[in-house]
């Protein structure tokens, strides 16, 4: 089951923070800036998967002796993405499959792209409820509920109209601009997706 | 006053760049007068204000009970507001959720599906038992709203609540199968029921056998590739149950695998296959032999070098799976694994070392182990560099000649690419061990090559993190650092391995000297490796090359140590040392030793001195014994005339007596682990009887004794009494030893230098060189190249005259064996090599036996046991590992991952299908304890009514009276009734919604 779904920025600050557990906000801060780190130094070309950050490794190399199946619960995986400005990433245990979740983030994005009309940081940064409620129409308690494009966005649009990013504050406004679409359009699949 | 939307905020945020702290200080404030606002508007939008900086990491659990309030507001977008601060702020102590309970079960019964959404939504987020229990019923009538979303929401809301309450699982099942089996549901609800019984499924596979038709059905019609990934999943777990499921499912995975488009389901087939045990042999045995190569290559393809990263990842994932099942699967793929234990990213690697740890023989180990050792040297050198301020000419151009992979290390450096983090430093130093030591060491053909290692790994070892963790969060990383770990694996070589002993001595002097003279004078040694060191120091003395330096650093680094159990240990060494070091009996008592040893005392003396105020009682009692026994030594050294000329004089015997006699009683062997717990109390020890019948008389003399003259012959005598005396615990344990030593031989090796610091290389040949001195087979090469001067180049050298040229004989293909004993056919020969080939050791060769001495064991066979079969086998009465192995699984159960979230409650629930219909769930076994509870509620309602109706009688009668005596009272008397009659109907509204 997916344990946690974040968004955040190039200089590490949170766009999306949601965790399928209760979680104290300082050790959610904590996990973010330590994930973070592993994110930031990532050589291009690297894989999409992160080794466990610290507060994660602790805990579950002292369970190493626990018995196969108890490993089913533990987030063991860190899946990130990167689209221009953002990144998007996943914890989970080893029930869902990697490769999905690479495919899981884009249809979230993509889902993101329909809604907003090409959509970039700024949009997110001002609607971050619509962010909250595209991820509810995908991803409830933890599990997939939902991957068709269609369906997520319809379900979105049926709560009410999404605001748009506000006129005056342009694309270039504090540097936080530059679009997501770019990273979008071609989708930057190395495989045939899930989809 | 004019209040700051979200917009506002956010704007407001991106216009106080630098003094963002500020500017969130005095919205916070805003936002805590807003939120008391009576106008549910600005309420709601300072909570969406709160939710949005509480993102940022700002607390704002003080505004739960306003979160309630927003949450039962009338408008749709300011609940949906309140329900998602409530999912992004509750947290387990949040105590206001009691209250929403009845709100809950209202917004879940609501007509409109969004608003249903929401507490929904919500609930995986904040449920607890009780919760869980009270919504049940309001929930399982969702499971067939005529809104697909919502039923799926529903379905995974359920399994939420199970995990808390598993008998919500029992009252859901049903229901939830007939959605699963209905082949006009809709897909998406399918394909989130499949996702649910996915995770419920390693945790109760047996439940589920019974849905496999369908499932099988699902995967080959399905046409969904996500839900195809999650049914091979669930196969997976299923098929080791049933056996028959393998033959059904080989063809369409097989056909997946050839043909999907879909790399993750291509993937997922590939490791599905493998983990449901579809490998293993059984009948058929050639069409699985197909699949199995058909999966491996696949596999391999993946994880050679020009592929897709994400691809080799994943690849490495399977075959860590694998490599648990099919070892021999794996191990055939391992030249291709090995070579992303260099990749440059460490996400590959690391998962790449969790293979190769369990891939390592004897014949691979350096060649591994030398891999790991250039990383590690590459990066501290990044560190020393970016230390120096950017000298381009670090120290690794020492070793940039030295092959591939140099190049690539020198480009990471200057383009200044970080180093690597210390964690991964720290998880490989721990692998290196730990694929050294394992089974006893049995991999190492080299000692020597070894101990270089250790020294070489404590130069890199990171200093210990200050211990700035929750103590609750890691309480596995507490008890020492690693390089107490590489110091302990030295003392253990020095200790196990008798014929390397004196190398290990000297390499631990090294370790001392270069501790003592790194470290600047004001700072204090953290580093945890100088306890085992200190050990070796003090144990093994006398081989140590210069004692004198070695005490001199010891007793500079003693005032610093940093942990009280190591300065007991160093205090202890201190001693060890100085008995050797002036403890010679042979030697005259010249004037000139007198006042070296004089010297010596005094500053050992002054160096314990604060010690013998020490918090720690083992340092403490330590200190004053050692201060003592030094001061009655200087006395007696004083008063000990010197030698001239004419007169010999001995030296004091307290000082070559009876110090030295402390500690060269019995040699220390390793022992196992709960060995200790196995040695049998002797029949006539009675533990309650006092030591001495007279103790408390003895003591009282003791302060009155006063020492006689001649004091030295009678303490040197006590002394002499006592060694033995200490050793006695122990002297059953050796003598009942069946000693089984493990052989081992030395062997080629590559060039180390590219990883050993140049002075331990150079340390290293100069001791080889002392070595083989005197071997007249051993033809020392002018040229020094290094490293291969070992016994297969005598053997060689022998066996071959020496005209031969011996670099071009391909040494690693070398029939040992055979060219041992020339006289044995060829057939056998090759016998034999298969045999080695098979055997993880190689066989011991005659040239060099090197004996590592086993763990010793009580009651067990005798035989070498892993400290772990001591420690948990069952015949171990002793209580102390038994207690410390209770303890450790009650930790277990405490610790959990921090985002971990437990089905473990799941497993001791039955969903009882065996009996009736799925969808009564009644007829079969006992009654539910959902129907159950349902049943008490009416009940309960049954019975309030009846109260209530009694009160009410009374409180007429009553009214009656008070109105015949003139006394209003009616008040208190109706507000009574109105909560009575509310608890009511809450119980009315749940009957109902249960049937």
């Amino acid at each position: 089951m997916i344990n946690a779904f974040l968004v955040f920025n190039g200089q590490g600050q949170p766009r999306l923070t949601k965790f399928y557990t209760q979680l104290d906000t300082s050790i959610q801060q904590r996990l973010i800036s330590e994930i973070f780190t592993l994110v930031s130094n990532r050589a291009p070309g690297s894989c999409n998967f992160l080794p466990l950050p610290p507060l994660l490794a602790a805990s579950s190399t002292s369970n190493t002796s626990s018995s196969a199946q108890e490993q089913n619960d533990v987030p063991s995986l860190v899946t990130y993405r990167n689209y221009a400005t953002l990144y998007f990433i996943v914890i989970s245990t080893s029930t869902e499959s990697p490769l999905a979740l690479i495919d899981l983030i884009q249809v979230y994005v993509e889902a993101l792209d329909r809604l907003f009309e090409n959509v970039c940081e700024l949009d997110l940064i001002f609607n971050y409820e619509t962010l909250h409620a595209t991820l509810g129409e995908m991803v409830v308690g933890g599990v997939v509920i939902e991957t068709n494009m269609e369906r997520i966005v319809a379900g979105v649009k049926a709560q009410g109209t999404v605001a748009k990013r506000p006129v005056n504050e342009g694309r270039s406004g504090g540097g936080l601009g530059g679009g997501l679409g770019a990273g979008l359009g071609m989708g930057g699949m190395v495989w045939p997706g899930t989809r | 006053m004019f209040e700051k939307s979200l917009y506002d905020l956010i704007r407001g945020l991106r216009n106080h760049k630098g003094h963002e702290k500020e500017y969130i200080q005095t919205s916070l404030k805003e936002c805590r007068s807003e939120i008391r606002s009576q106008d549910m508007d600005v309420k709601a939008t300072a909570l969406l204000k709160l939710v949005y900086l509480e993102m940022l990491g700002h607390d704002m659990s003080w505004a739960s009970f306003h979160v309630l309030e927003v949450m039962s507001s009338q408008k749709y977008h300011q609940k949906r507001v309140g329900y998602l601060a409530a999912v992004q702020s509750f947290r387990p102590d949040t105590d206001v959720l009691m209250m929403a309970t009845n709100l809950l079960k209202k917004d879940v019964a609501a007509s409109l599906p969004i608003i249903i959404s929401l507490p929904i939504n919500a609930l995986p987020h904040v449920v607890t038992p009780s919760l869980a229990m009270s919504l049940l019923g309001d929930l399982l009538p969702r499971l067939s709203h005529s809104h697909a979303a919502i039923r799926k929401k529903t379905v995974v809301t359920l399994y939420r609540l199970a995990l808390v309450y598993p008998e919500a699982l029992r009252a859901s099942w049903p229901k939830i199968k007939e959605r699963l089996m209905d082949p006009d549901e809709d897909s998406s609800v399918t394909a989130a029921i499949v996702n649910v019984v996915c995770e419920l499924g390693w945790r109760r596979p047996h439940d589920f056998l019974p849905l496999a038709p369908r499932l099988f059905e699902l995967l080959v019609d399905g046409g969904n590739n996500w839900m195809a990934i999650k049914l091979i999943k669930l196969f997976a777990t299923l098929t080791p149950l049933e056996p028959r499921l393998v033959r059904k499912l080989l063809p369409p995975l097989t056909n997946l695998i050839r043909t999907t488009p879909a790399m993750s389901l291509l993937y997922e087939c590939i490791n599905g296959i493998i983990q449901g045990g579809i490998l293993g042999d059984g009948e058929d045995f050639s069409a699985r032999e197909e699949v199995a190569s058909l999966c491996v290559t696949k596999l391999r393809g993946m994880v050679s070098a020009s592929s897709d990263p994400n691809l080799k990842y994943v690849a490495l994932l399977a075959f860590n799976r694998i490599v648990v099942t099919h070892p021999f699967l794996v191990a055939q793929q391992e030249d291709v694994i090995l070579e992303c234990i260099d990749s440059e990213d460490i996400s590959i690697r690391i998962k790449a070392l969790d293979l190769v740890q369990g891939m390592v023989s004897s014949d691979n180990l350096v060649t591994i182990v030398g891999r790991l050792m250039r990383q590690l040297k590459a990066s501290s050198a990044t560190i020393n560099h970016q230390h120096n301020g950017g000298e381009a000419q670090g120290p690794e151009t020492d070793s940039s000649d030295e092959g591939s992979a140099a190049p690539r290390r020198h480009r990471k450096t200057q383009d200044g690419a970080s180093p690597l983090p210390d964690n991964y430093t720290v998880d490989v130093i721990g692998r290196i061990l730990t694929m050294c030591s394992q089974n006893n060491y049995a991999n190492i053909v080299d000692f020597d090559w070894f101990i270089d290692v250790l020294t070489q790994l404590l130069r890199v070892a990171p200093a210990p993190r200050a211990k700035d963790l929750d103590p609750g969060l890691s309480p596995s990383k507490a008890p020492g650092d690693i390089s107490e770990k590489i110091g302990n694996e030295l003392r253990n070589v020095a200790v196990k391995v008798k014929a390397i002993r004196s190398v290990s001595v000297r390499a631990a002097e090294l370790v001392i000297s270069r501790m003592g003279s790194e470290i600047s004078f004001s700072q204090p040694v953290v580093s945890g490796a100088l306890k085992p060191i200190a050990w070796v120091l003090g144990e093994y003395a006398p081989q140590l090359l210069s004692p004198d330096d070695t005490m001199r650093h010891l007793l500079d680094l003693v005032p610093r140590v940093d942990g009280p159990e190591v300065l007991a240990t160093c205090l202890q060494a201190v001693l060890k040392l100085f008995a050797h070091v002036s403890g010679d009996d042979q030697a005259l008592w010249t004037s000139e030793r007198k006042s070296t040893v004089s010297l010596l005392m005094a500053r050992i003396i002054h160096v314990l001195e604060p010690f013998a105020s020490h918090p720690y009682l083992e340092v403490q009692e330590r200190a004053v014994e050692f201060i003592e026994l030094l001061k009655l030594t200087a006395e007696a050294a004083a008063g000990q005339a010197t030698s001239t000329d004419e007169v010999q004089q001995d030296p004091p015997l307290l000082l070559t007596q009876a110090i030295p006699s402390l500690f060269a009683g019995w040699e220390l062997n390793s022992v196992a682990a709960g060995t200790q717990q196995n040695v049998p109390v002797p029949d006539d020890l009675d533990l309650d009887e006092p030591i001495h019948p007279n103790l408390n008389s003895l003591l009282a003399q003791a302060d009155s004794l006063m020492l006689p003259v001649q004091g030295n012959d009678e303490f040197e005598s006590y002394y002499n009494e006592k060694a033995p005396a200490t050793s006695m615990s122990s002297e059953p344990a050796i003598k009942r030893l069946v000693e089984a030593p493990e052989e081992v031989s030395t062997s080629y090796q590559q060039s180390e230098e590219s990883y050993l610091d140049p002075d331990i290389v150079a340390r290293r040949k100069a001791e080889r060189m002392e070595r083989y001195r005197d071997d007249p087979f051993y033809i020392p090469d002018a040229t020094a190249s290094g490293g291969r001067s070992t016994p297969i180049h005598n053997i060689l050298q022998k066996e071959n005259g020496p005209g031969l040229d011996i670099d071009s004989i391909p040494i690693m293909q070398l029939d040992l064996s055979g060219r041992a004993s020339p006289a044995q056919s060829q057939v056998q020969q090759q016998q034999q090599q298969q045999q080695q080939q098979q055997q993880q050791r190689p066989r011991p060769r005659p040239s060099q036996r090197i004996v590592v001495a086993a763990d010793e064991t009580l009651g067990g066979s005798g035989l070498s046991t892993p400290r772990t079969t001591t420690y948990d086998s069952e015949n171990n009465t002793g209580s102390e590992p038994s207690l410390s192995l209770a303890t450790a699984k009650s930790k277990k159960l405490k610790q959990q991952s921090l985002l971990q979230i437990t089905s473990s409650h799941l497993s001791d629930l039955a969903l009882g299908e065996e009996g009736g219909g799925a969808g009564q769930p009644g007829g079969g076994g006992g009654p539910l304890a959902h129907e159950r509870q349902q049943r008490e509620e009416a009940e309960m309602a049954l019975a309030l009514k009846e109260v209530q109706r009694l009160r009410l009688e009374m409180q007429r009668a009553n009214e009656r009276i008070q109105v015949a005596q003139g006394v209003p009272v009616e008040g208190v008397v109706v507000k009574k009734k109105k909560k009575k009659k509310k608890g009511k109907r809450v119980v009315h509204l749940d009957e109902g919604e249960g049937q």
